[in-house]
């Protein structure tokens, strides 16, 4: 016969003191490992918002990124000439060349990091529908006008609307900021191509080019087209996984720092969780001795402990889980590994991030109950009973 | 001292407990100590030399500069030596972080002039200069690849559309005292320019000066001397030029701070618990004490050395499992960011560990500690 679980949640609330700070002590543990976590989560989700599978980037062969990547201007016509790259309604294609420039600007506290600075074509707004104003208007070319992502206005100084910066020869004016679904292109500047080509004098080339098919199943046929080309020589990828890549290599330092401190904070939390259970197992002695002597055998007890020990892991988990869902509204920054430049974006706790959390802090109090379990069901009935 | 013998035989009354508390202080404490010896090899960056200035592009340092500038900048007053260093980057093996290392193109007759502290034989520099095709290493680097004189490695390009094939190793470089220094490899940058159509392009110019009094004037007059041009740039010292790295990657000092501020607040919750649940085990005991005569003021001290002591040995322990452990992670952090090298578990570290550790003994024992000394008599003897 099993022991209720009723029992196990009403005589860890007995020793409510002490109970309530073990939970706190695991909960703890649970928010920093779930808050970690949730940069490397926010990470992932902006890039996944950055990518169309419908849509293919083109880069220099041997390319790592966009930073590195440049080619003719040549090229990039034929690529939007190519069959299977989409049209819009005036019958232009879906291509637009991109000319990416780093540029130091300084952060709102002074210090200072590269931003992406983007020149596009005006087919980028058909090809990126996501990516809409919230403030001010569209750039017009040919006169030094740029729009700024929505998590760089806040964070850099001077991106404004109405705000002016110098890059390269040219003074830009900042006419709007945009927004694209917490996309990674929310960090960065964008510029008509030809304008910022002048600014830097960047002869006729451009970094990559990113072109539109009318499917998913077309742009892996377009990729393959490009690959073959044997006169084009460039590196076609789907643009889902040039930033799938991405977002995998910035995540990574996170995903190694949220599981070592994982792993040296729960050894704590679980030394606690064991003095906890080692306390209910001392004061429960006569408890434990009348349930034996009604028959009761060991595993039960120690079985019932284990679940004790469970439960009060499982609580702080769950306390744990919603003391981090308020990082949700934290924007985060960092340096994009990849390109080399800053990136912006929101802390997100997914549902498999806060399971994983609250996995670790069961698994804590189960770990740290687990001695004081076998402890309470090896001792005899005899000794049990005679303990005050 | 009676009071602090009494304290320290009650901890060993209940051993299990004294023992898993001071584990978890001590686990707590490990953890605080790397995180600030991060911190402190993050601010510390090894910067060797005050007398060396980088200039670089103002835009980025994904903008080049002509290479024109080389000689102009050598003009200017105070600079004895100027050297061009080009990050080549590329893949060596594959794409793990373990192939990864600083791979630059530079020049042989001036690269020694800036950088004085990496001794080669002379045989070697001239063997190096004479062959284009060839590059020299850092020891450690060597050591760690097995290569010898004369080694030949290839390396495939991505910044540069360019492969490096069949490069052959012709000096082995040593820096006293900077490890991670030795762990670069540098090759002509004449033979980069040829393959590519020389486009006379150089990422960082690095330059000698002959005192750090001359840091500021040189960095205004370089800085001006481009300010007309289509090309600006910006210099700053040696030190500054490390440091914007770290700046790029964020607010990772605010993450650690918090991580930091949650364990100790977490190991506060622990001790503070384990004190409150020794102290009322012991209403009995110390009713007794009181009835003998001893006053609430010494419950309350020998309440507050147990706890004490429990932080303070937690803490050295801590510390020192820190103190053990800091070389293995430095070794593991240094492929990614070669300034966690110089991590070590400083003396400021011990002092904030254990800081921290009698912070935590005093404050969790504190409570139980006023509760004991403030019990009546009567009360705590009839409560069992």
């Amino acid at each position: 016969m099993k022991i209720p679980l009723k029992y196990n949640f009403r005589s860890l609330f007995v020793r409510r003191a002490t109970t309530l700070m073990t939970i706190g002590s695991i909960a703890f543990v649970v928010l920093v490992y779930i808050g970690v976590l949730a940069l490397a989560g926010g990470l992932k989700t902006a890039f996944a918002a950055s990518g169309d599978p419908r849509n293919v980037l083109v880069l220099r062969e041997g390319a790592k990124s966009e930073v590195e990547s440049f080619f003719d201007l040549d090229k990039a016509r034929l690529l939007a000439a190519l069959p299977g790259v989409g049209r819009n309604a005036k019958g232009d294609p879906l291509a637009s060349g991109q000319t990416t420039v780093l540029q130091i600007l300084k952060r709102a506290d002074g210090s200072e990091s590269n931003v992406s600075i983007r020149g596009v074509e005006p087919a980028i707004f058909d090809i990126r529908p996501q990516v809409r104003l919230i403030e001010g208007r569209r750039f017009e070319p040919g006169r030094a006008e740029v729009i700024v992502g929505s998590k760089l206005a806040g964070r850099f100084a001077g991106l404004s609307v109405g705000e002016q910066m110098k890059f390269g020869r040219v003074e830009f004016r900042v006419v709007g900021i945009f927004d694209s679904n917490g996309g990674s292109f929310n960090s960065e500047i964008w510029v008509p191509i030809s304008d910022l080509r002048d600014a830097f004098r960047r002869g006729e080339s451009v970094s990559t080019v990113v072109l539109q098919a009318a499917s998913a199943d077309e742009a892996v046929a377009l990729v393959d087209r490009i690959k073959a080309d044997q006169q084009l020589k460039l590196q076609p990828k789907l643009e889902i996984d040039y930033f799938a890549d991405q977002a995998n290599q910035n995540s990574r330092q996170f995903v190694v720092l949220g599981n070592v401190l994982a792993v040296l904070m729960s050894f704590g939390a679980c030394f606690a969780a064991a003095n906890t259970m080692y306390a209910q197992v001392a004061a429960r002695a006569k408890e434990l001795g009348t349930l034996r002597a009604v028959g009761f055998k060991r595993r039960t007890i120690l079985v019932a402990f284990l679940l004790e020990a469970a439960l009060l892991g499982l609580i702080a988990g769950c306390v744990g889980a919603l003391a981090a869902l308020p990082l949700n509204s934290l924007t985060a920054g960092t340096m994009n590994g990849v390109t080399f430049s800053e990136i912006s974006f929101n802390l997100r706790t997914t549902p498999t991030i806060l399971l994983s959390g609250i996995l670790l802090a069961v698994v804590t109090g189960v770990l740290g109950g687990l001695p004081p379990a076998i402890a309470a069901s090896r001792r005899p009935i005899t000794t049990l009973l005679r303990e005050v | 001292m009676a009071i602090g013998t009494l304290a320290l035989k009650n901890l060993k009354r209940n051993k299990t407990r004294t023992a898993l508390t001071l584990l978890s202080v001590a686990s707590a404490l490990l953890l605080l100590c790397l995180l600030w010896a991060f911190l402190e090899a993050m601010q510390g960056v090894e910067a060797a030399d005050d007398t060396r200035v980088v200039v670089r592009s103002a835009v980025s340092l994904a903008t080049l500069l002509p290479e024109a500038y080389w000689q102009k900048i050598g003009t200017i007053p105070h600079v004895q030596a100027v050297t061009p260093l080009n990050w080549y980057q590329g893949t060596f093996i594959d794409d793990r972080p373990e192939n990864f290392f600083p791979r630059f193109a530079s020049d042989p007759a001036t690269l020694f002039k800036v950088f004085p502290e990496y001794q080669m034989p002379e045989d070697q520099k001239q063997a190096w200069t004479a062959e284009r095709g060839s590059f020299i290493a850092g020891k450690a680097l060597a050591d760690k690849y097995g290569w010898t004189i004369g080694k030949s490695i290839s390396i495939k390009g991505d910044i540069y559309p360019f492969d490096l094939s069949n490069i052959t190793l012709r000096g082995i470089y040593t820096v006293p005292n900077l490890p991670t220094q030795e762990k670069q490899i540098f090759f002509h940058r004449q033979y980069l320019e040829e393959a590519i159509g020389n486009r006379g392009l150089i990422g960082t110019y690095f330059l000698r000066l002959d005192s750090s009094d001359s840091v500021p004037s040189v960095v205004a007059t370089a800085e001006k001397m481009f300010e007309n041009s289509d090309a600006q740039v910006r210099a700053e010292t040696e030190k500054a030029f490390n440091l914007s790295f770290l700046e790029m990657i964020g607010n990772i000092r605010f993450l650690f701070g918090a991580i930091g501020l949650a364990v100790v607040i977490s190991i506060f919750f622990i001790t503070a618990n384990t004190m409150a649940m020794a102290a009322r085990e012991r209403t009995g005991e110390m009713a007794v004490l009181k009835t003998l005569g001893f006053s609430g003021g010494q419950v309350l001290t020998l309440v507050v050395l147990e706890s004490l002591a429990v932080g303070v040995f937690g803490a050295l322990l801590g510390c020192a499992l820190a103190f053990a452990l800091v070389g293995g992670l430095a070794k593991a952090a240094e492929s990614v960011f070669p300034v966690f090298s110089t991590i070590a578990v400083t003396p400021k570290v011990w002092g904030i560990g254990l800081g921290v550790g009698l912070a935590i003994g005093l404050l969790s024992g504190l409570f139980p500690a006023i509760a004991a000394s403030r019990m009546r008599i009567a009360d705590a003897l009839r409560r069992i």
